[in-house]
């Protein structure tokens, strides 16, 4: 079938390893990278992957990713949080997000953000967010 | 040659392996980079080292001597609901326009013992703290 019995036996099963390692290679990160920041696990080392999305969603306004990132609700505190969302000023530009740091004890993480932003009147504001991370979901954004 | 063979499936498993781990690091989207430009990080302000050494020396005097009412209100609030702090730490610093941004993480228990972490960042104009988010 296909024409695998004219490829040599050897050829064959060297080609169906490197099939079968690179599936392994690429589930197994997959799940570890998952694993590693759902868990908040190394979070101490570097930004953490959550705090980054909840905030760049947050800027742009994106309150499906929020909802996903947040701890499981109602439906009516998702509502209220979308409804939040979207009564936000729409002309307010972020100019810069910088990480500031974070530091994490156990499941629990904080991340630490300084954010320019420019409205379309030309108000300025240099402000910050501190993002608590419990068990790979946002908690509290202040 | 039975050893051989055995070396070359093995070697086609593990190259396999490598490739797999790096198809994934290419295609991953869930590490996205930063849409917007960041600023240079800064040097932590004198006045908030100070402020940081009072809070973890609990020493509520030079507390009191380095900010204002209102400031101290906000760091309360900013700090709730810790009651025993037993570790600050500063994490990183922002200047845009003479004003600093310094980030700071504080760790301790709450009235009912639990561990937690609280992050705040003091607001520096002119040498002075002018506000804690």
């Amino acid at each position: 079938m296909f024409g695998l019995n004219l490829i040599p036996p050897l050829v064959r099963t060297a080609m169906s390893m490197l099939i079968i390692g690179g599936l392994v290679g690429y589930v197994g990160t997959a799940f570890t990278t998952t694993l590693v920041a759902d868990s908040g696990i190394l979070t101490g080392a570097g930004e953490p992957t959550v705090a980054h999305k909840y905030l760049i969603a947050m800027l742009q306004r994106q309150s499906e990713s929020l909802s996903q990132l947040s701890p499981s609700s109602d439906v009516v505190s998702r509502a209220l949080a979308q409804q939040n969302i979207s009564q936000q000023r729409q002309d307010v530009k972020p100019l810069t997000v910088t990480y500031l740091g974070g530091a994490s004890s156990g499941r629990i993480s904080v991340a630490i953000y300084a954010v320019e932003l420019q409205a379309e009147d030309g108000q300025y504001q240099f402000g910050s967010f501190a993002i608590t991370i419990v068990g790979g979901r946002v908690l509290r954004v202040e | 040659m039975n050893s051989a063979r055995a070396a070359l499936i093995l070697a086609t498993f593990l190259g396999g392996l490598v490739v797999g781990v790096v198809v994934y690091a290419v295609t991953d989207k869930s590490a996205d980079a930063n849409p917007y430009a960041s600023l240079p990080p800064a040097g932590e302000p004198a006045v908030t080292a100070e402020v940081a050494r009072a809070v973890s020396n609990n020493d509520s005097k030079g507390l009191a001597n380095d900010m204002d009412m209102e400031v101290l209100q906000q760091l309360k609030t900013a700090i709730e609901p810790l009651v025993d702090i037993r570790s600050i730490k500063f994490l990183g610093a922002v200047e845009k326009n003479g004003r600093v941004l310094a980030a700071y993480v504080a760790g301790g228990r709450t009235s009912d013992g639990t561990d937690i972490l609280r992050g705040f960042v003091l607001r520096v104009a002119g040498g002075q703290i002018v506000g804690v988010n």
